[in-house]
């Protein structure tokens, strides 16, 4: 009982602590957005702002140009979660087609999957914004949300992983119960790789909210842009930049991401313990 | 089951279609954006009369900070509540984010009507058919009128004119009179025509109090401004090869610079790559004596280090052969515009307009047009004045400057950068480095035979 | 009866088609021309505002004959993922088991060691690491309390590459999160049955966590290596894109950036694209065909 008490204790200290140093980084970024912008620099190495300032925030959250910044919060937030449904919900299914379905085909279409991930994409960036101003997309959402719709080959390959470790017993039983792939698939596969799907939802919320490159290329007018983009215009290498601002706005725009992490962590958390094996 | 599948898949399948249909309209319609708005403009206002201009869309693209942002589309309004039939969309972002956009909209013919365009990229955009030649406007829709021939030719490559000169700047040292005073240096006893052995002797008078005297000096600029003052350019008239034979001229500059870095007069490379912006300089932080930089960047570093700084002309002999003026960044149109005379004129009115300009204060260099030179001087702050004092010195004491850089100057300056880092760190001699710095050059440059 | 065999296959085909066909039509629409249209501007001198001209295979010569920076690149991103990969999956499997458990404090703790990789490629994390890493940064601090010299990270090629495998490291979130979603979907009952018979901790973590996690370790170490290859934000915004100092951190995806973009050379980075696809291909190929003899699966391929 007593060394069981000690355990614990040891556990928490230890990943408590383990916890903080990694967060020194962060903490920092923090810190500094309560400096003056001449100061950030200058007193790097003091952890505690002094003077302590919030005029970083009030000062970012004006925004930019004529554009405040709860716009681009807003834009992000349109792009994202669109993008984050359509990926996850589209990578669900093709997953379970090359893990749970045989077909003429298949390696070739899993080995082109696997290669479209590793061409840089700086390559394919000019006739990528080809294709999408002939579609007339330019200017839009579109070209960063619509792909999203059709599956994301590095989700697609973690729920194959995850599909590929669900006992097959599961399926005959519920195929002899006269379950057809489909029902199959939304019954028993889906519950059961919750917590990949909860993985692949974190990804996708927080690579598309830190997207810089998408809205760059496509997104020409200021009233669109997303955080990332707004976050980069406080700064300019050749006259003054508004350092306390782009912290201050780096701080907030985290905000939702941390929301969003702390809310599906739980899926992975609860797992297969409460969702498993009901089937 | 299986029936519900495969309605499911031609369901996708027919929308996929329907994507690539509507695809294709908007396609067609999009190269006429600006002629659809001008048919809806002119059947609204079809009963004033058929000499009412017609409507047109202009998309307008810049780099820069927060403030540029922000002056710039007040001069757009402002332009636009004098011309109605006008409605500019303005695109702007960081330096990086700005021209990582502007080659695919190039390639994909869909450059924005007018263009922010920087020395080092007009070349490349300018012979490679993507801006308009601007001499036919000149004159028309361009007011010249207050500018002259030689602010105009910055922008000129061969016959044409890719770009008209947005502002003007020149080489200047911004010295901090406090850091000298430290390294026991009297401001004033440095004087005007000061020369590269003056220059070398306080470097190491600071380097001995511990200051550094400069916070380096960008290789390409500041080694093309030396050869100026010998007779010699970095690249040929052509383009083809650099512009000095004797190796030696790289060997002095460099070997001075060398000498200065060793010395703990000038910062090591991994000491100037720790710098994030003017808020952490080295002069801001009280720890270099000097900036040696372009005019337009007095005003910032100034209100950064927010002490007294002056400016002093670059080291001589020959100052005057050395120093040139330089179009501080170009206005081009894009040669795919469809409004170019309507593009032209809202150029002509960033230039020539005085309102405007008590906005812009010569934040993209002193302005080019002499009226509204002298219209603002009563506007502009000390150091601002000082800055328009420089120039005009600079008008009467300068050599005209060498033109745009040729096509692959970037990749020259990037090989230049590259081998007087690694003779700063100590991994080649000065000479090793201009035997390298040649071949690797010259190597570039001959693609533009 | 062979007609029954015949139309089961292809009713099994087509639900198969069925179920990844949004990643064909995908892949159809917005994909494959861009592939296709990279493969050709690489022997082509491509420059993004004039149409591209056939060069024959001049950038492969170029690349392997005449272009030291290139061969740089490679031995820096080498270096780099060999480096990462073992370094980032460890320290994840090792957090990921740790908070593998259940506790209130669980979810704080998982959102404490996943935000250094919220924080991601953002201009901020830029700022910051390389602050850190300063001449009198923390890092240096610490060394020098340890009795240890301070480093300079900014001068040394080695150790600038360090200063970007670390940040690596340090956002090792993803990978975490992936083993954490697979230690879950061990079933409990294993460990019990193990415990039953007095395993201890080590011999569960090799008979059961390993055996049972290892499609994911094979997710994870294919996927890693691969991203591995192909980072380029973090080296773009740590040296301001420039590969410093002595080109230490000339990733390979950041020499291709600054010959296709900064000096309008598309084709021959497409070039270096197809070389670095084919290397990474093999690679993962490998990858694949040694997974037959440690990964273990519990269902067989298509069922």
């Amino acid at each position: 009982m007593n060394s069981k008490r000690i355990k614990w204790l040891l556990y928490h200290l230890f990943v408590g602590c383990f916890a903080i140093v990694m967060l020194y980084p962060v903490i920092w970024l923090v810190m500094s957005s309560f400096k003056p912008s001449n100061l950030i620099f200058v007193t790097a190495g003091k952890l505690i702002p002094d003077p302590w300032i919030w005029t970083n925030y009030v000062d970012g959250w004006k925004g930019i140009g004529n554009q405040p910044f709860i716009t681009f919060i807003r834009n992000s937030f349109i792009v994202v979660s669109l993008s984050t449904i359509g990926a996850v919900l589209s990578s669900a299914l093709v997953a379970f087609g090359f893990a749970r379905t045989n077909f003429v085909g298949k390696g070739l279409w899993f080995t082109l999957m696997m290669l479209t991930l590793m061409l840089p994409f700086e390559v394919v960036l000019i006739p990528q914004y080809i294709l999408f101003s002939e579609l007339g997309w330019l200017n839009s959402y579109l070209p960063i949300i619509v792909p999203q719709f059709f599956g994301v080959p590095f989700f697609i390959f973690l729920m194959v992983q995850f599909i590929r470790t669900i006992p097959g017993e599961l399926d005959e039983a519920a195929t002899i119960d006269g379950c057809g792939k489909l029902r199959l698939f939304i019954r028993i596969i889906v519950p059961l790789i919750a917590p990949a799907m909860a993985t692949a939802a974190i990804f996708s919320f927080y690579w598309r909210w830190e997207d810089l490159l998408g809205p760059v290329l496509y997104v020409n007018s200021p009233s669109k842009y997303t955080v990332s983009l707004a976050l980069k215009m406080f700064l300019d290498s050749e006259t003054i930049s508004n350092w306390g601002a782009m912290f201050a706005m780096s701080v907030v725009s985290l905000v939702p991401v941390i929301i969003v992490f702390f809310m599906f962590q739980r899926q992975i958390v609860e797992g297969i313990s409460t969702t498993g094996l009901k089937g | 089951m299986k029936k519900k599948l495969l309605i499911l898949l031609s369901i996708a399948l027919l929308i996929l279609l329907a994507a690539c249909g509507g695809g294709g309209n908007a396609n067609n319609s999009d190269g006429n954006t600006s002629s659809n708005q001008t048919s809806g403009g002119s059947s609204g206002g079809g009963s004033g009369g058929g000499d009412a201009p017609k409507n047109v869309t202009l998309r307008i693209a810049w780099w820069g900070g927060e403030p540029r942002h922000d002056y710039t589309l007040k001069v757009i309004d402002m332009y636009q509540q004098q011309n109605p039939h006008v409605t500019i969309e303005p695109e702007y972002a960081s330096w990086d984010d700005y021209w990582t956009r502007l080659a695919p909209q190039a390639a994909a013919n869909q450059l924005p009507d007018i263009i922010q365009m920087d020395l080092s990229y007009i070349t490349q955009y300018g012979e490679k058919g993507q801006l308009a030649d601007l001499t036919p406007f000149l004159g028309k829709e361009i007011d010249v009128t207050n500018v002259s021939e030689s602010a105009i030719s910055g922008g000129r490559i061969g016959d044409k004119l890719y770009g008209f000169n947005a502002g003007v700047n020149a080489l200047q040292v911004h010295f901090d009179p406090a850091m000298l005073q430290k390294a026991g240096i009297d401001i004033n006893s440095i004087p005007e025509n000061w020369t590269w052995s003056d220059f070398e002797s306080l470097s190491m008078k600071a380097a001995d109090a511990g200051i550094y005297f400069s916070t380096g000096l960008k290789a390409d600029v500041f080694f093309n401004y030396y050869l100026r003052t010998q007779g010699k350019r970095l690249y040929s008239p052509d383009g083809t090869q650099l512009g000095y034979d004797d190796d030696q001229l790289f060997v002095d500059f460099f070997g001075m610079l060398h000498r200065l870095v060793k010395a703990g007069a000038i910062p090591t490379p991994d000491i100037t790559a720790q710098i994030k912006g003017l808020e952490d300089d080295l002069l801001v932080k009280n720890q270099a004596a000097s900036v040696w930089q372009w005019t337009n960047q007095f005003i910032g570093l100034q209100q950064v280090a927010n002490r007294p700084l002056e400016m002093h002309p670059l080291p001589g002999p020959n100052q005057s052969t050395g120093l040139f003026l330089k179009p501080s960044m170009f206005w081009s149109i894009a040669e795919n515009s469809q409004n170019k005379e309507e593009a032209a004129k809202f150029i002509s009115f960033f230039i020539n307009d005085v309102e405007a300009n008590k906005l812009i204060r010569g934040d993209r260099g002193v302005p080019v047009s002499s009226v509204v030179k002298e219209a603002l001087i009563p506007e502009l702050t000390e150091q601002q004045a000082q800055v328009f004092e420089f120039i005009a010195w600079a008008e009467k004491n300068s050599s005209p400057g060498d033109g745009p850089d040729p096509i692959g100057a970037g990749e020259v300056i990037a090989a230049l950068e590259s081998v007087t880092e690694a003779l700063f760190f100590d991994q080649i001699t000065p000479e090793e480095a201009a035997k390298q710095f040649r071949s690797e050059a010259n190597s570039i440059l001959s693609r533009n035979k | 009866m062979t007609k029954a065999t015949l139309m089961k296959a292809i009713r099994r085909n087509v639900a198969g088609y069925a179920f990844i066909s949004p990643f064909i039509i995908g892949f159809l629409v917005f994909t494959a021309f861009p592939i296709v249209a990279s493969f050709f501007y690489s022997f082509t001198s491509f420059d993004m505002l004039t149409a591209p001209k056939f060069v024959g295979l001049d950038n492969f010569v170029t690349m392997f004959t005449n272009d030291p920076k290139y061969w740089k690149s490679v031995k820096v991103t080498l270096y780099y993922v060999v480096a990462v990969v073992p370094l980032r999956l460890t320290f994840a499997l090792f957090i990921a088991m740790l908070l593998a458990r259940a506790s209130r404090m669980i979810g704080v703790y998982r959102t404490m060691f996943y935000l250094p990789s919220i924080i991601g490629g953002s201009v901020a994390v830029a700022i910051m690491w390389r602050n850190l890493f300063g001449d009198d940064g923390v890092i240096n601090i610490l060394l020098t309390l340890l009795g240890l010299d301070a480093v300079r990270w900014f001068g040394n090629p080695t150790a600038a590459l360090w200063m970007l495998i670390m940040l690596a490291v340090w956002q090792f979130g993803s990978s975490m999160l992936i083993f954490l979603a697979g230690l879950k979907n061990i079933p409990p009952t294993y460990y019990e049955a193990a415990a039953v018979d007095g395993a201890n901790p080590v011999q569960k973590f090799f008979r059961i966590t390993i055996p049972m996690l290892s499609p994911v370790i094979l997710f994870n170490t294919i996927m890693q290596t691969i991203s591995a290859f192909i980072t380029f934000i973090p080296a773009f915004i740590i040296t301001k894109g420039t590969g410093q100092p002595l080109d230490g951190t000339l990733l390979y995806s950041l020499y291709l950036f600054r010959r296709a973009f900064q000096f309008f050379q598309m084709g021959y980075g497409s070039a270096m694209a197809w070389i670095l696809l084919i290397v990474i291909a093999i690679l993962t190929l490998i990858l694949f065909k040694t997974s037959r003899f440690w990964v273990h699966y519990e269902t067989k391929e298509g069922n």
